[in-house]
């Protein structure tokens, strides 16, 4: 969780920090305008013995490297393939009816594991466990992913991703690693399937032959995620570490572009060429580390200033504790409370706006050279 | 990571067999819809202090639906401190809050072990960025509380062979009882919160036919709609009417972002419906 | 698939077709980030490793796998700690190797061992030396490659040192059970060698002679050991000569680009 991150600054450098980015425009450390998000540099298939990989260089430094390897898995029978009724055989309209719910469901979510490694992390922490499921929480959400796993009825590909987070974990990782998986799921090709139906699968040898997981002629993309917070009335777009240590609220949106499908819910109607459609896939709630800053004290109730002796203020605990709760301008205090339902729908309103920083993040990916 | 200290069971995946229902289909058939206004919660009992050894304790359950087999939500919360940091840890300015969600091994229809699995680990940080917001942590510098949920049945339809997707929307209605129920608990333990927090679900469904438009209803059972395609939880604090979590799945296109705004003021709707349920029960407690 | 050595006698060339005495091509990196300290990259063949080393800083909480140091940050030396992380896909077959596995302990020790002794840790007391290896493709000789990316990546931090630490491995041309006794040794055992042949890591500290880490893990006839641990020093010695043309490459470039001021030692540097 971003709350592990840990920042050491002090209670005034917060302060400066909070008022400096809740200015119109805000004023942001490193001169970033509010949606901008730091340069990156990006290479694909730098890893030969895998089935697609990535690697992205933020300019801070961070780096992560992505590698997907497939392998053909058996597929478990299901209660909805051929259930074999034990009782009353089972009557054969409900079955197909069944059947047919079953097909548009296509696929099962353990077919892709996805794990995340960030050095100095165990694998199991609550923060990486976090990250690896919001990550594939986006992945999944988009129904028609695991449908591309299916070889037949009889066998799938069963995907494995493992993020690797290279460098120190300098700021919250989670742009930087959903950036590298776009990039290596969209390289990633599985060997071109040569058998037919559903006997056991068989598959050509030609690696150039191999179809993209992600086909290039239809437009379908893997999710990313965004990180977004707000400070103020100002919303935030890929926040630094310090920049997280003074957040009011923080979200992480997957996004993802509407794929030419149909009966999806989703009537394809005037699709102009470069006019992108947005889908909404995920939203979660990232718990932001200025929580947990240590707060400053005002002069009025600070000792060293002789404007409150300590025995004074604990006599008259019920007073301390509503100057407690007071606001004094430029005395850092961590937020309290949540954020207000307004608050929280401009942030997501931001993110989904058409020309907005979703659109330029995918344009950005999609103009990365796949080799 | 294999659990090496117990028994287990066999490793390998067995179908629990399900049986056909043969004694009273049509009636089986007839309640396959939800029973409730879209905008009806499930009746809840809470009730605090269930626990004597812990310092707050709250038991929540669910109204089982009106299907035969559908079980309800059973959720039992124990907090222990707040208490001093072991002397090793280092210094914190605030209370420092750990949470744990574990479903029992019998609590789903699939058999959980005993470790965290990665699910149960993503509800506990769920569960703690919903309740970090509403705690006062800065009056307990130095100390550490643990908030234990132990999930004794998940919502889970046992009789009917729903998919395994139906699983994911499970864990949003296991999170709003989750955060309701660590609430109580909390004001149980007397630690001081800025309110009590509800958690709520709410979920667009697809009507009964594939032309209807999609609806928005509140405390969705997914066995009891059509398809689900997209759910929010939201952690609400009704007084000051905030959000502290929000946690949103689906598929939705970002043109119909006031179906969006929708599915979350529904949310809160069930929140506040939850959070009387939650207020009500402190009440008697004090009385 | 059993690594067929019968045909070696014949042309004297080994199943990639190098000679018995031939390291693979070496390609290596350093500074390839920012952010770190120090960091390198280092293609052994297809063993593909990065490095990323940070420190001497103050040492954080405290985690296992520290050496050199013994009580975290009250010692008077820097405590080097390593951590490898091995990537799922970095093997043909898929195969995940958590935290707590034993192998890749034991190569995080050796390798901070190696690194403990040459570096000059007595100069940084109360700190800590990060050093995190990342596999991203393994065909043997992992260790070795592990070894000369951890020296790469310590120079690029600018950590004194007494030397390169240089590291290779070394086999022997038939199997135990042959009992060949005329077997060659070999040197720079790929992935599929490694299998099937005896063979050692062996590190050595710059020009020298002297061994820093030497790990023979099957079994092999005494009489083959000498031959084989003669052939990987000398093998060492290639791989350092490698390695300080990289460092030296990087540096001019760096002095030529301007990042860095012109030193007293740019005559040196060719």
């Amino acid at each position: 969780m971003a709350s592990q991150i840990h920042v050491n600054l002090s209670p005034a450098e917060l302060a400066y920090l909070h008022a400096s980015l809740s200015l119109t425009p805000p004023i942001r450390p490193d001169g970033r305008s509010p949606d901008q998000y730091r340069p990156l540099s990006a290479e694909t298939g730098i890893l030969p013995g895998t089935n697609g990989s990535a690697r992205i260089c933020f300019a801070d430094g961070t780096e992560a490297i992505v590698g997907v390897k497939a392998e053909v898995e058996k597929t478990g029978r299901r209660w909805d393939d051929d259930t074999i009724f034990l009782e009353g055989g089972g009557d054969d309209e409900e079955g197909g009816d069944k059947e047919k719910g079953s097909t548009q469901q296509g696929g099962n979510k353990e077919w892709v594991e996805l794990t995340v490694e960030i050095p100095g992390q165990r694998d199991d922490d609550s923060a990486t466990v976090f990250l690896a499921q919001m990550l594939s929480e986006a992945l999944l959400a988009d129904g028609g992913f695991v449908e591309r796993l299916k070889i037949n009825r009889g066998w799938h590909w069963k995907l494995y991703l493992d993020i690797l987070l290279i460098s120190p974990p300098l700021s919250y990782p989670l742009p930087l690693l959903s950036l590298t998986t776009h990039l290596a799921l969209l390289s990633t090709r599985l060997p071109r399937l040569k058998s037919e139906g559903d006997e056991d699968p068989f598959f050509d040898d030609d690696w150039a032959a191999a179809p993209y997981l992600y086909p290039r002629d239809k437009k379908a993309r893997p999710p990313v995620t965004l990180l977004v917070m707000a400070v103020g009335n100002n919303i935030i777009f890929d926040p630094a570490k310090e920049e997280l240590a003074v957040a009011d609220v923080v979200l992480a949106v997957s996004v993802a572009d509407v794929a030419d499908r149909k009966g999806k819910g989703v009537e394809d109607e005037d699709m102009d060429v470069d006019g992108r459609k947005l889908k909404l896939l995920s939203i979660r709630t990232v718990d932001p580390p200025s929580r947990l800053t240590p707060p400053g004290v005002p002069n009025a109730s600070n000792t060293a200033y002789g404007h409150a002796s300590a025995g004074a203020t604990q006599q008259k605990m019920p007073e301390a504790r509503a100057v407690e709760s007071e606001a004094v301008e430029g005395v850092w205090k961590a937020p309290r409370g949540g954020a207000k339902l307004a608050v929280m729908g401009a942030l997501v309103q931001k993110v989904l706006q058409k020309g907005g920083v979703a659109d330029e993040v995918l344009d950005a990916l999609e103009a990365v050279d796949l080799s | 990571m294999t659990d090496r200290r117990r028994i287990n069971g066999p490793a390998g995946t067995t179908i629990p067999p399900i049986f056909e229902d043969t004694s009273n289909k049509e009636d089986a058939n007839s309640v396959k819809g939800r029973t409730r206004a879209p905008d009806a919660v499930r009746k809840m009992f809470l009730r605090t202090g269930v626990t004597p050894t812990a310092s707050g304790s709250a038991y929540l359950e669910y109204e089982s639906s009106a299907k035969s087999g559908v079980s309800g939500i059973k959720l039992s919360c124990t907090v222990h401190g707040p208490r001093s940091l072991p002397r090793s840890s280092p210094f914190s300015p605030h209370i420092v809050l750990s949470t744990h969600v574990k479903y029992a091994p019998f609590a789903t229809k699939q058999r959980r072990g005993y470790l965290r699995d990665p699910s149960e680990r993503d509800l506990g940080t769920h569960l703690e960025t919903a309740l970090r917001g509403a705690i006062i942590a800065d009056r307990w510098p130095k100390s550490g509380v643990d908030i234990i949920i132990s999930v004794i049945e998940g919502d889970q339809d046992r009789a009917s062979s729903g998919p395994q997707s139906d699983e994911t929307w499970d864990m949003m209605n296991v999170l709003s009882g989750c955060i309701t129920v660590a609430s109580a608990a909390l004001a149980d333990a007397g630690i001081d919160c800025v309110d009590t927090v509800a958690g709520g679900v709410a979920a667009l469904v697809q009507g009964p036919s594939e032309d209807t438009p999609p609806s928005v209803v509140v405390d969705p059972i997914p066995s009891e709609h059509e398809r689900i395609l997209g759910a929010c939880c939201i952690a609400y604090l009704p007084t000051r009417d905030e959000v502290t979590n929000l946690w949103f799945k689906g598929d939705l296109p970002a043109s119909e972002m006031d179906l969006y705004t929708k599915l979350v003021e529904n949310g809160i709707l069930a929140s506040a419906s939850a959070s009387k349920v939650l207020v009500d029960c402190l009440k008697d407690a004090l009385a | 698939m059993p690594l067929d050595t019968s045909t070696y006698s014949l042309a004297l060339l080994r199943v990639d077709g190098r000679r018995w005495n031939e390291l693979r091509r070496l390609h290596a990196q350093i500074r390839t980030q920012a952010a770190a300290d120090g960091s390198s990259y280092l293609e052994m063949g297809h063993t593909k490793v990065m490095c990323v080393v940070t420190g001497p800083s103050e040492p954080g909480p405290r985690r296992g796998g520290g050496i050199g140091g013994g009580a975290g940050g009250q010692s008077k030396d820097a405590e080097v700690v390593v951590n490898i992380v091995i990537a799922g896909f970095s093997s043909v077959d898929r195969k995940r190797r958590g935290r707590g596995d034993k192998r890749t302990q034991e190569m995080q020790s050796t390798v901070a061992n190696a690194l403990a002794a040459s570096l000059h840790t007595h100069l940084f007391p109360h700190s800590q030396i990060n050093v995190s290896l990342h596999v991203l493709s393994q065909d043997g000789s992992l260790l070795a490659a592990l070894i000369n990316a951890a020296t790469l990546a310590c120079v690029d931090a600018g950590i004194p040192m007494t030397d390169y630490v240089a590291a290779c491995t070394a086999g022997s041309t038939s199997t135990y059970a042959a009992n060949d006794e005329s077997a060659d040794p070999l040197l720079d055992l790929n992935h599929q060698e490694e299998q099937e042949l005896p063979s050692l890591t062996v590190a050595t500290l710059g020009d020298s002679d002297r061994v820093v880490v030497l790990v023979c893990e099957s079994r092999v006839q005494i009489s083959r050991l000498e031959g084989m641990l003669a052939v990987g020093v000398d093998g060492c010695k290639q791989v350092r000569e490698l390695l300080d043309r990289v460092v030296r490459e990087k540096g001019q470039r760096m002095i030529l680009e301007g990042t860095v001021e012109k030193g007293t030692g740019l005559n040196d540097l060719d």
